[in-house]
């Protein structure tokens, strides 16, 4: 495959994904970008009002409620997500009897659509037709009722329970598939030294299977952020807002207000904050070694672009 | 095969496969020069036969009447898509040729240039002018008039007169007040009946019968600021409602068709809604249906005697479509056909009423739900040009539904609730 390696054949491999990539990610960004600065109906054309919209954000009571209920559906999916994926992923990587069932019966609520996930999760949490608040009705504990959704207190945090019981099945596969490209002797050779479980963790998997952490981080702080059929089929965003996320809140006031400008504007601050997390995830956390040995193949690269400049030179 | 021709054959198809892959950006006119000449009626139901199935018999009649002529076919979506596709094809000049638009969202429409002014259709059919007696001047802004009303709707509460007996209420009149409807509350409550079904999951323009309140608190009076004395008062007394427990626990997790179900299934003795619902009504509750405007206030100069009876949302035409001389005649064939006494027959046939009114139309016996609206505006009552929430801008109209079940879930007090209609219009 010697001609694959030409500059310019990259270049004509890479610019069908670089132009649609340009078209339908880049584009769209710039132009939401662009329609946050203005007033737009969505018809006509937009006027420009500056940094209108981002100031009537900041005393937008309901924007910082969407935020609030972003973050903490954040921090508790992380949290739980991250640990518990890979301790599930942990014990089903062991030969244990039905693990191949639990690894199906885990997985499954990947493959259901969302806004399945949501009607299933209304008659679960819903506070007077739900089967928790049954349950707790039938065994006479009904001061352990609450509103779980629906109320302005308890459903971000329920929701974020839905998404965890949505994601962990496809975060445990992706912890698996990097257990699995483990290398036997390291495991074989730490238990001839005598490490024990929680050693042959802490000292030899997590580090070994940094790459696949940072790539589960990343997918959980993308996917929170992304968070909308979920919201619309047990809420609609409501009462009165109070349970909207920023996505939601950024597609109310987009399409059901016709305000354009201010959706766009939530929509940009939302990419914001989503890229924020994700640069401080990957400066305090990310896999410094992959990144020493990126460094270290670039700077490579280059001494041997310079060394085969040079012998050109000399050549001529 | 030589690399080079291998070359060749790779880049002609990369090329094939990007040209397929923009292949659905473009668009097709389904008017052919040699059959009949089609128009797009965009609709904000996603399944007319079942969802809206007066307008579909309405379409099909006229259909078949001008076979091999003219024919309509629907662009059918459900509400919200319907709107945010009609904003998409505005932009990209796809829109169809007729289309129903929410009334906030057709004045921006009429000021871009995008629909047409049918004054003058009014002007050349002057019988259609009169039948529809006033109620397009609902969608007149002076300079055009951009829309024709979609239906007449009448708006209150449907009430469950077996619920009403089995608590041992009397029947609400158009006279009830709102005392004598917070008594009524309270005795259905106490027979352990749900007095009020709502919902407002996704649906929080499932507000009509408050329509009504805000109209007997002078809302057509209000000049620029929404929270006045008069409307504060307007509030209190939904929140009075809310504090006697006139509504089901599930207004934050029931959507209007949730609600709905529950009043047919006669699990509520009250259900706000419109004309839209009789046939639903008459087909579950019979005899057992009927319907009030909702109560009077004491506390108000603003008149009382105030009937609901007005223009549904509009529905408009495409300037473009205007312009060619062959979907125009189609066009106002099709116009002439839904305003005229057909399908106004139709429509009455189906339960809706329609926005024309012709002399020897009327309901039958077993219409119970709309002999009983008949009934009510039987005293003749003054109605508005429009529904309170159809005067306003989509923001502000977001805001006011926003408002009422903020209200009603008692997340807001009445003045708060006005507060944030302000800052909705001032923004």
């Amino acid at each position: 495959m010697y001609w694959l390696s030409k500059t310019r054949y990259k270049i004509g491999l890479l610019l069908p994904s670089f132009c649609i990539y340009t078209v339908f990610i880049l584009l769209p960004i710039a132009m939401a970008v662009r329609y946050s600065f203005t007033k737009y109906s969505g018809l006509g054309k937009p006027q420009f009002t500056g940094l209108q919209n981002y100031v009537r954000m900041f005393q937008d009571d309901l924007f910082w409620s969407s935020f609030k209920n972003t973050m903490i559906m954040f921090v508790l999916a992380f949290v739980l997500l991250l640990v518990l994926s890979f301790a599930i992923a942990l014990l089903l990587n062991k030969k244990l009897k039905g693990s191949d069932l639990s690894k199906a019966l885990i997985f499954s609520p990947a493959i259901i659509a969302p806004i399945i996930v949501g009607i299933i999760w209304v008659y679960i949490l819903d506070p007077n037709v739900g089967i928790i608040n049954g349950i707790l009705d039938a065994i006479g504990a009904e001061g352990l009722k609450h509103q779980w959704i629906g109320g302005a207190t308890l459903t971000p945090y329920s929701l974020a329970i839905v998404y965890f019981w949505q994601q962990l099945g496809y975060l445990v596969t992706i912890f698996i598939a990097g257990l699995k490209m483990l290398p036997e002797e390291v495991m074989e050779a730490a238990i001839i030294d005598g490490a024990n479980e929680w050693q042959k963790v802490t000292r030899i998997i997590i580090p070994m299977m940094k790459s696949n952490i940072s790539t589960v981080a990343i997918l959980i702080i993308t996917g929170v952020f992304k968070i909308f059929e979920i919201v619309q089929q047990t809420t609609g965003g409501g009462p009165n807002h109070l349970s909207e996320t920023l996505v939601t809140y950024s597609y109310t006031m987009t399409f059901d207000s016709g305000d354009y400008g201010y959706g766009m504007s939530l929509a940009t601050v939302t990419f914001i904050v989503s890229l924020i997390i994700v640069g401080i995830y990957s400066a305090f956390f990310g896999d410094k070694e992959e990144k020493k040995e990126a460094k270290a193949r670039r700077k490579l690269a280059k001494e041997a672009k310079a060394a085969k400049k040079a012998a050109k030179g000399g050549a001529a | 095969m030589k690399t080079s021709v291998k070359k060749i054959v790779a880049i002609i198809a990369a090329m094939a496969m990007t040209l397929c892959l923009f292949a659905g950006c473009g668009s097709s006119d389904s008017a052919s020069s040699d059959g009949p000449v089609t128009i797009k009626f965009g609709i904000h139901v996603a399944n007319p036969a079942e969802q809206e199935p007066v307008t579909n018999q309405i379409v099909t009649d006229f259909n078949a009447a001008n076979d091999g002529q003219y024919t309509v076919e629907f662009e059918a979506a459900d509400t919200e898509t319907h709107s945010k596709n009609m904003k998409l094809e505005a932009e990209d000049g796809t829109l169809p040729d007729i289309f129903w638009i929410d009334a906030s969202e057709a004045p921006e429409y009429a000021e871009a240039g995008i629909i047409a002014d049918l004054s003058g259709y009014l002007a050349d059919n002057a019988d259609i002018d009169e039948a529809l007696n006033g109620m397009e001047n609902a969608f007149n802004n002076g300079d055009m008039q951009y829309g024709l009303p979609y239906q007449c709707n009448v708006q209150g509460f449907y009430y469950n007169k077996a619920l009403f007996d089995k608590a041992g209420v009397d029947y609400p009149t158009n006279a009830t007040t709102q005392d004598e409807f917070m008594e009524m509350v309270n005795k259905l409550n106490a027979a352990g009946i749900t007095p009020i079904s709502i919902g407002s999951k996704n649906s929080a323009f499932a507000m009509w019968p408050f329509n009504e309140y805000l109209t007997r608190y002078g809302w057509d009076n209000l000049e620029g600021t929404y929270n006045t004395p008069e409307m504060v008062k307007c509030f209190e007394k939904i929140a009075a409602l809310t504090e006697a427990k006139a509504f089901n626990d599930t207004v934050a997790t029931s959507e209007y068709f949730d609600a709905k179900q529950a009043f047919l299934d006669g699990n509520a003795a009250m259900f706000g809604s419109g004309q839209w619902d009789c046939g639903a009504c008459d087909e579950a509750l019979g005899e057992n249906v009927a319907f009030w405007w909702g109560p009077q206030f004491t506390d108000t100069d603003a008149p009382q005697e105030m009937a609901m009876k007005v223009p549904s949302a509009p529905i408009v035409v495409n300037a473009a479509s205007m312009e060619d001389p062959a979907k125009a005649a189609a066009i106002t064939a099709f116009l002439n056909y839904y305003y005229g006494p057909e399908a106004a027959a139709t429509s009455f046939a189906g339960s809706i009423f329609p926005a024309t009114n012709y002399a020897d139309v009327a309901a039958t016996e077993t219409q119970y739900a709309m002999n009983s609206m008949i009934e009510a505006l039987g005293d003749g009552w003054q109605s508005p040009t429009a529904a309170p929430d159809q005067t306003l801008s989509p923001a502000v109209q977001e805001a006011l539904y926003d408002a009422i079940f903020g209200v009603i879930q008692g997340n807001y007090s009445p003045a708060d609730a006005l507060d944030k209609m302000d800052a909705a219009a001032a923004n």
